[in-house]
């Protein structure tokens, strides 16, 4: 089982939010910068790495019950996307990583994406 | 509301099918200078019972049928061309002609096919019982109204898909969305999430209202440019989430339905959407889906979930 806290340290990841979700456990990986592939895509337990940073993620991420986001390439986070993950204590990682490394080490890791099985 | 009223109202939803939107298009036709033998083979092959029979300018002359088949064999005339024996009173239908035209045609003549044609009166599809049924369903999946159907189902209080009266101030929930502010986009479908976490429904249930009412609310904000609301009702069996907007309206609707298909400008692409996405996740998202349009008037989107029949407490 791979926890939240796992994935932080994997990717050397800042915790901008949702600090009492690190125990919980990560099911599923996604990678997307389009609000409507990450609904569309949202499976349980699922966290989504991405390059998008505007308020509009959470709001999204919150619809669709995503368990957290990651933000890659250490972008800037406007402090507005922050501050509404943080009042909906929602999971906000950041990492230096870039967008596919990233996700080939959690995939090295064990975890698969919303399409396992069927690839 | 009385059962008449409601057959009149589905019957003005469907006038709106013409012959040519529910035409098959993989046309068979054969021409006059053929012999009888060809138009035989063809029909087994096709396993059809009628073929148009066309001219040099693929122009529409005649139908030939099985039983002219029958009378070819019988007085061996089978290697005669075909415009000899081809019947040349053909019934056909235009291509704008009423689903009401279509299904008059089939109820006086009782044939199981008709050619369309177009103004040149050459074949362009072909209608059968069944193209009728498919037309039909696919407009209950889909309803793309305009001009003066407009005024009997948009902006009316009465659901588009199950006919009953939605009060706006009876709603459940209604939110004002503010299509000025692309940063605010979702906000209603995120209150109306919240709103009902706190009720004790099932989560798939709820993260699907929530999907789909922030793909139509996004929707009104990128694309309306006009006001919109988003109203929520709940009943005993289902939920039902209605936006409406009184914008530009969708242009085509067929385009807008497939995926990935975006007419979103840069900015708002910028900010991730116009992943040509929305349409499909809100079908993907809602158990029935109507969206209906006009341009310049208006979108107004319904949606119907259906709660699971039973919940048992989970343990």
């Amino acid at each position: 089982m791979v926890k939240v806290r796992d994935i932080v340290a994997l990717l050397d990841a800042e915790v901008l939010s949702g600090e009492s979700k690190l125990d919980e456990e990560v099911k599923s990986v996604g990678a997307s910068d389009m609000i409507s592939d990450i609904l569309a895509l949202t499976k349980p337990g699922m966290v989504v790495l991405t390059g998008y940073t505007y308020p509009q993620v959470i709001r999204s991420a919150l619809v669709t019950d995503l368990l957290g986001l990651i933000v890659v390439r250490g972008k800037n986070i406007a402090p507005e996307t922050v501050a509404y993950a943080r009042e909906n204590n929602f999971l906000l990682l950041r990492t230096r990583g870039y967008l596919y490394s990233s996700c080939g080490k959690i995939f090295a890791m064990g975890l698969r994406g919303g399409d396992a099985g069927k690839e | 509301m009385p059962e008449k009223n409601k057959l009149a109202r589905y019957a003005a939803i469907f006038e709106d099918i013409t012959a040519g939107d529910i035409m098959s298009t993989r046309i068979v036709e054969i021409s006059a200078d053929k012999k009888i033998a060809h138009a035989k083979e063809l029909m087994k092959i096709k396993k059809i019972s009628g073929i148009p029979v066309v001219d040099e300018q693929r122009r529409l002359v005649g139908i030939i049928s099985i039983e002219d088949i029958i009378h070819a064999l019988e007085f061996n005339t089978i290697n005669d061309p075909i415009r000899r024996i081809m019947s040349t009173r053909v019934v056909s239908l235009r291509r704008g002609d009423s689903l009401a035209a279509v299904v008059d045609k089939f109820e006086n003549f009782k044939f199981g096919r008709f050619p369309v044609v177009d103004e040149d009166n050459r074949v362009c599809g072909i209608i059968s019982k069944e193209d009728i049924l498919h037309g039909i369903l696919e407009k209950f999946n889909l309803i793309y109204i305009h001009d003066q159907k407009r005024t009997c189902t948009l902006n009316t209080e009465y659901s588009a898909i199950t006919g009953e009266k939605l009060n706006a101030e009876e709603a459940d929930f209604h939110y004002r969305i503010d299509s000025s502010d692309i940063d605010a986009a979702g906000t209603g479908a995120a209150m109306l999430k919240q709103f009902l976490s706190g009720k004790n429904f099932h989560n798939d249930i709820v993260r699907r209202v929530g999907v789909a009412t922030y793909e139509a609310e996004t929707n009104v904000v990128i694309h309306s440019k006009g006001q919109g609301d988003i109203f929520f009702y709940q009943d005993e069996d289902r939920f039902i989430v209605r936006v409406v907007d009184n914008g530009v309206g969708i242009e085509d609707l067929d385009k807008a339905m497939k995926e990935g298909y975006s007419t979103a400008p840069d900015h708002v692409r910028e900010r991730g959407f116009g992943a040509g996405m929305g349409i499909a996740n809100m079908k993907r998202f809602a158990d029935k889906l109507v969206i209906i349009s006009e341009k310049n008037t208006g979108t107004q989107v319904e949606m119907i979930f259906y709660l699971p029949t039973q919940t048992w407490p989970l343990i």
